[in-house]
């Protein structure tokens, strides 16, 4: 028990910033309740009326559906993109893999404002595409870096061996593919997929920018939050916020369980 | 076809470069059916590779290899007909026991029901009966072995590949599983190649033995030859133990060692056709040494030297002696002869029949 | 025979091919979603506007252009103060709750990784939006204050300044930090620990001397990160900051789609580049190590 020890401040303080980290979670889930049409604080009369009101509001609606289907389809592009990827610059000597390393993850440290702007430019020789195309052409850009990041290192501490005994007994890159690598991966691939799809159900700037007149929900929040908001939108959010962290949490304890029975075979 | 039965496998003049190094050096070998070969050596001479070479999951730099007389360059491990014990087992964690032994039938698409019946034919032959559904991860060391080798066996494969398949093993399942990979080897007639680095292992288990050194092969020969005739001076310190001594050939078989009085007459045999004034080293094995006062009268070869140490490891005792120019000398005889001082002065003797020469 | 090895040799020119086309079709889009925008505002920054028009053109004078306006000044320095700032607060927020889930939390500590994680993964509109709930000048801070007898008069300056902008930036890349720190820190043995302390270092010495110096690569790292996202952050400022003070990208964003002014805007988007770059680019040798040492 020599090792440094400050008693009971440090889980007191990190106590402290888990509260930070939950409060504006708690306040849109509390508000969500709030029966006043402009939510404040005392709040006298709890209802769950908004809920109705926001699930009833077509284009509040068809905006969260627009999101998920957009999102979907960035995830399942991403992941296609990233994984044969992923695969390559884990198992094989590739040429100039710093470069190609560099390419891949460009996209997270470039600003999202830049990127956007520069697909708005880009777009101008493709003005049909603006809107759900040219949304769903951007979020895979930048998913599928995160996606290729963690295959990537997923890959890495497979066993090899796996992959050479199927050979080794008959089966070709694609048997080998689908009989061993898929299946021991598979719980990585789900995890990959549904990250993918929180990080590009929540994007705003690139999609804001490549919109058009199509309307995912963090365009219809935006936009609301010019005006004096409806508790409806709080309603919406702390339902589909704790669908988020219901997914993102699941993903990454998969993802954890995963890499610690990696280390104890 | 000049030869009815071709070879399970040849190696000719394969070798493996990786950028500045060489991993294999020109090793040519040939494999005969149903031969029990080891290729033994330290950490990194090679093994592996060349173990990898034939399995076709490292390709070589130059030379050819042939499995069963057809070249396989530029053909996939899984167009091959080959099988692997992994070292790791490499059991796929997501299938049964049976699954796993079933594999290879699978790829081959052998039909169902004759599936079936060979792995439990397997599972009886390995010793795993009634353990067909259990997970592999709940499989002991021993177990998991015996799986990883039935997963090979199954598909009869030209040529079985082992990267030191009881590395992973305690010494006594390790003695117990190299009977039975002796016994299943005698049983079913297939080609066995094995990595390992215990020469113990090499010499009791197989017919043949590579011994590798720097990428190169020493010497490809039976586990006898190798340690009573041994081909070079690395072989001969490698396999057993030997005392070595650098001498130069003299005519009509005389030997002197260097800073040592010690004269030996060695016959034609043992000296291989060398010319007089060659540089060699003698090779004296411990066991054909006797230490006493004085030496018996047969014991041609004869140095003094001050006894140093004395261990005794049961029916044997070591006995370590310091030559005069400061080199040592062990000596293993029997327990039940008397042992001399430590300290004193003994002489170590051998006869000369028993020596064997390397080139220095 | 010689059938059979002309099959062999396609299907080993086919398995030759196999890394490529994995890795082609994401080369390829990056190429093309990636690059190409982004060599596409550099071009632009170059080119000349007139009225709402844009002409080819070889010519800094867009950039000469934007720092003669001090408007341009003063955003960019708050957007670096800001990002400065908020980079500064997240390190010191950050490093207790890394070092407790990395050497306090025993087999909660995944857990504990994860639930700091999680808010990341929230719509920063949605994160955003429960700020303005939080702050607002009737917002629940304020009103919490007054019951509490705290302060007579809601305070104005929480919501629409740069001091909420701050709040909101370090909510957003708070759990960036925690990583980075995170893995440093659990690499940090514990018996180097008990080394020092062993050696009479007191805690405090302990601490500095030998904890510190060894989570400098996280401590870089995390850092790097926040001040380079924080530079970039269009949202927060754009919905907490007021927009009496005006973020360097929100100036950008002004430019491109109020004024209309691309090869302006472009311009301005390769100095917020060119920013970012240098930041990763003095950090390398430490974003370096840290990978090496963590494995990522
Ligand atoms: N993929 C590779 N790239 C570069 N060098 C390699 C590669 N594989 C093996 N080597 C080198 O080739 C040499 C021989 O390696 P190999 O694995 O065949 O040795 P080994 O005899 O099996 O050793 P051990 O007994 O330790 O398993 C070693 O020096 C090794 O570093
Ligand atoms: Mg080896």
């Amino acid at each position: 028990m020599s090792r440094l020890s400050l008693g009971w401040t440090l889980p007191a303080y990190s106590v402290l910033l888990y509260a930070f980290l939950y409060l504006p979670i708690a306040v849109i889930v509390l508000f969500a309740f709030d029966a006043k049409a402009i939510p404040g604080l005392p709040i006298d009369t709890f209802t769950t009326d908004w809920f109705a009101v926001s699930l009833a509001d077509t284009r509040l609606v068809g905006s969260l559906f627009t999101s998920i289907r957009l999102a979907l389809l960035a995830a399942v592009l991403s992941t296609a993109l990233a994984m044969p990827a992923a695969m390559v610059l884990a198992w094989r000597p590739v040429r100039m893999k710093s470069l190609v390393l560099c390419l891949v993850l460009g996209p997270v440290v470039l600003p999202q404002l830049v990127l956007g702007l520069g697909l708005i430019v880009l777009f101008r020789a493709a003005p049909d595409l603006i809107g759900s195309p040219a949304i769903v052409l951007a979020h895979t850009t930048m998913t599928s870096s995160y996606a290729t990041l963690m295959l990537y290192s997923r890959f890495l501490g497979f066993r090899r061996s796996y992959i050479e005994a199927a050979m080794n007994l008959g089966a070709d890159e694609f048997v080998t593919f689908r009989e061993v690598v898929l299946p021991l991966v598979a719980p990585s691939l789900i995890a990959v997929l549904l990250l993918a799809f929180t990080d590009a159900f929540g994007e705003f700037v690139v999609a804001w920018f490549l919109a058009g007149f199509t309307e995912t929900l963090p365009i219809a929040i935006w936009t609301s939050l010019r005006q004096v908001i409806s508790p409806k939108i709080y309603a919406l959010s702390a339902l589909v916020i704790l669908v988020t962290l219901f997914v993102s949490v699941s993903a990454q304890i998969w993802i954890l369980g995963q890499s610690r029975r990696e280390c104890e075979s | 076809m000049t030869e009815p039965v071709p070879n399970a496998v040849e190696l000719r003049a394969v070798s493996k470069v990786y950028g500045a190094s060489t991993a294999v050096r020109e090793v040519s070998m040939d494999i005969a059916r149903g031969a029990f070969v080891t290729i033994l050596g330290p950490s990194g001479c090679g093994k592996s590779t060349l173990l990898r070479m034939i399995s076709g999951f490292v390709s070589p730099s130059s030379g050819d290899v042939l499995i069963d007389g057809v070249s396989v360059l530029g053909a996939a491990p899984y167009e091959r007909d080959t099988a692997m014990v992994f070292q790791d087992y490499a059991l796929f964690p997501h299938r049964t026991v049976a699954q796993n032994l079933a594999f290879g039938l699978r790829m081959r698409k052998v039909a169902k029901d004759e599936i079936a019946r060979r792995v439990e034919a397997m599972l009886e032959l390995v010793n795993l009966k009634g353990f067909g559904d259990r997970r592999v991860s709940q499989m002991s060391g021993g177990q998991a072995q015996r799986v990883a080798l039935g997963r090979a066996l199954i598909v009869r494969p030209a040529v079985l590949l082992l990267d030191e398949p009881l590395g992973a093993l305690d010494l006594k399942l390790r003695k117990q599983m190299q009977a039975e990979l002796k016994t299943i080897h005698r049983d079913l007639g297939l080609t066995f190649v094995a990595v390992t680095h215990d020469q113990e292992e090499a010499l009791t288990l197989s017919d043949r033995i590579a011994v590798m050194n720097g990428g190169a092969l020493e010497q490809f020969d039976t586990p006898e030859n190798l340690y009573r005739r041994p081909a070079t001076r690395f072989v001969a310190d490698f396999v057993g133990n030997a005392n070595l001594f650098d001498a130069r050939l003299g005519s009509d078989g005389r030997v002197e060692a260097q800073g040592l009085p010690l004269t030996l007459f060695l016959n034609p045999v043992q000296r291989g056709g060398r010319q007089s004034g060659a540089a060699i080293a003698l090779v004296v094995r411990p066991e054909t040494i006797a230490v006493g006062a004085t030496a018996p009268e047969s014991h041609d070869g004869r140095v003094e030297a001050q006894v140093e140490e004395i261990m005794f490891s049961g029916a044997v005792q070591q006995i370590v002696g310091r030559l005069p120019d400061g080199r040592r000398i062990t000596a293993h005889q029997s327990a039940a002869l008397p042992a001399p001082e430590r300290g004193t002065t003994a002489v170590f003797s051998w006869p000369s029949q028993s020596v064997w020469l390397v080139d220095a | 025979m010689s059938a059979a090895r002309d099959i062999a040799r396609r299907r080993s020119r086919l398995r030759a091919a196999l890394p490529a086309a994995g890795l082609l079709p994401l080369v390829l889009w990056q190429i093309v979603f990636f690059v190409v925008p982004v060599a596409l505002i550099l071009g632009l920054s170059v080119w000349r506007s007139q009225s709402y028009r844009l002409i080819p053109a070889f010519t800094f004078d867009n950039y000469i252009a934007i720092f003669a306006r001090p408007a341009i000044w003063r955003a960019l320095l708050l957007s670096v103060e800001t990002a400065a700032f908020v980079t500064v607060a997240c390190a010191v927020l950050a490093y207790p709750v890394a070092y407790f889930i990395a050497k306090k939390a025993g087999r909660w500590r995944g857990l504990l990784l994860v639930a700091v994680i999680a808010p990341f993964w929230i719509s920063i509109v949605m994160r955003v939006a429960a700020w303005r709930l939080l702050l607002g000048e009737r917002g629940v801070i304020n009103q919490m204050a007054i019951a509490l007898g705290l302060t007579e008069a809601p305070m104005s300056f929480l919501l629409y300044s740069p001091v909420s902008t701050a709040i909101g930036l370090i909510y957003a890349y708070l759990p960036l930090y925690v990583l980075p720190l995170y893995a440093a820190i659990s690499n940090i043995h514990d018996n180097w620990i008990d080394a020092a302390m062993d050696l009479n270092a007191s805690p405090t010495r302990t601490f500095f001397e030998v904890i510190l110096p060894l989570s400098a690569p996280g401590l870089v790292v995390g850092a790097v990160f926040c001040f380079v996202f924080g530079l970039g952050e269009f949202v927060t400022p754009a919905l907490l900051g007021g927009g009496k003070q005006l973020m360097f990208s929100q100036v950008i964003q002004d430019e491109f789609q109020r004024r209309l002014d691309w090869p302006s805007g472009a311009a301005m988007a390769v100095v917020l580049l060119v920013l970012v770059f240098a930041s990763l680019a003095l950090s390398m040798k430490w974003i370096r190590r840290a990978s090496g040492e963590t494995g990522l």
